[in-house]
């Protein structure tokens, strides 16, 4: 049961990655105003997480879909995760009138507009699906599970996603 | 090397062993499977990284290495077969006004370079504007600002082009340069176009002199066009309503201290028809 549920946490982070990644990736003009829209950056850094990050979203998505190193991946994503949780938490508390742009769009956006509570209680709950996964990163039907036992179909020790 | 072999031949006969020697298979692959496991998801995730770094900014700087095309203006807007602009071009300060002083009506028109919105209303009025101020009955007081200045990458281009438009205005090639830039006008988030490919493009329209290319290249006029546009974006009867915030946006058309509204594709001539 619990196996269960640690399946559909991993499909359902890596359905959020691959979809969140995707939009960016589509529009990266787009990715770069958002970014820039943090008002955290320097424009040279602004220019490489811009760059970088639909990328990696992508990634941890295809890496948490086949569960391959399915603790560290959660591991990388619960990181990537806090960040925006902190990105948008600080755009909050100086007042800043932006989008997060966590599923495309982002940039400025008007003072009646911002949705920070809704962002950030939807990240919070996409960091718990990495945390379970963290904690407990056996899952079904993860290349994991396939690759740590198939030489050892008699050892019952979980050594799935020890890294 | 002599143990790596040994250890090797170790593993080789547990393997041909099979269950007979579980204590050598258990230890061995099982804690080395994990890390080979980790070290390709940190290559792998690294990869993305510096691949999607790469990607975004080959994708990003299109108009690197480009030239500006130059282009032609419209026989609407020339009237004639040539194109030579026929109105007076002057420059004021950080503003470029154009057309005969003896036209009926004179319009304010506030714009950034990088903004969509405004390329695309030069795309919808910019013949209809020519072809009036050729006509003589209309006046137009440009004002080229830097409210996407932040919004290139790198940024700065906002600043650059209007900069390079006053100083194509000085060189009496205004329009032939505001054109250009809004026929090849560069993608927000995208790289925007340079300062030497701004001053290529004065030289491919035929502006000779030296003193344009410095101006161009010095931002001559920067801190003018700052202070302009301070004074702009915080005019009271410029102000109008975005998304339900009050707040200036560009591009914006006033009739002395009027905005127009332009969603009416027939704006131009209602005004000119009330003027006359």
């Amino acid at each position: 049961m619990l196996d269960v549920i640690g399946t559909l946490a991993r499909v359902g982070l890596a359905a959020v990655w691959l979809i969140s990644g995707f939009i960016k990736v589509s529009d990266l003009n787009q990715t770069y105003i958002a970014v820039q829209a943090y008002d955290l950056l320097p424009s040279d850094v602004v220019n490489v997480v811009a760059g970088a990050l639909p990328f990696l979203e992508l990634a941890l998505g295809v890496l948490l879909l086949a569960g391959l190193g399915t603790r560290l991946t959660a591991a990388v994503s619960a990181l990537v995760l806090l960040a925006f949780i902190g990105a948008v938490a600080q755009s909050w508390a100086r007042g800043l009138t932006i989008d997060c742009g966590c599923f495309g769009g982002g940039g400025q956006v008007a003072a009646g507009d911002t949705r920070y509570p809704q962002e950030l209680a939807r990240d919070l709950g996409f960091l718990v699906l990495a945390a379970w996964l963290l904690a407990r990163p056996r899952t079904l039907l993860a290349l994991d599970g396939w690759l740590t036992t198939r030489d050892m179909p008699a050892e019952p020790v979980d050594t799935q996603g020890r890294t | 090397m002599g143990g790596a072999e040994r250890s090797a031949r170790r593993k080789r006969q547990a393997q041909n062993a099979g269950r007979g020697t579980p204590a050598v298979a258990k230890h061995k692959p099982a804690d080395r499977k994990p890390i080979i496991i980790g070290a390709v998801v940190v290559v792998l995730l690294l990869a993305a990284v510096l691949g999607g770094v790469i990607y975004s900014n080959n994708t990003k700087n299109a108009t690197e290495g480009q030239n500006i095309a130059t282009s032609e203006l419209d026989d609407a807007a020339t009237g004639a077969a040539g194109d030579k602009v026929t109105y007076p071009v002057e420059r004021e300060g950080a503003v470029v006004v154009v057309g005969k002083s003896t036209a009926k009506v004179t319009l304010d028109a506030y714009e950034d370079f990088l903004c969509p919105v405004c390329g695309a209303f030069e795309e919808n009025f910019g013949d209809d504007i020519q072809r009036h101020l050729e006509a003589g009955d209309l006046r137009v007081r440009y004002h080229m600002l830097p409210l996407l200045n932040e919004r290139s990458d790198p940024p700065g281009y906002s600043l650059d082009s209007a900069d390079a438009a006053l100083c194509a205005a000085d060189a009496g090639k205004f329009t032939e340069f505001h054109q250009a830039l809004y026929d090849a006008q560069p993608e927000e988030g995208a790289r925007g176009w340079d300062k030497s490919q701004l001053a290529k493009l004065g030289k491919d329209l035929g502006i000779g002199s030296t003193s344009f290319k410095s101006c161009v290249e010095s931002g001559r006029y920067d801190t003018e066009i700052q202070s302009h546009f301070d004074e702009v974006r915080t005019a009271e009867y410029l102000q109008q309503d975005i998304n339900g915030q009050k707040g200036f946006g560009t591009p914006t058309v006033a009739n002395g201290h009027e905005v127009v509204d332009t969603s009416n594709p027939k704006w131009l001539d209602a005004l000119l028809d009330n003027a006359s």
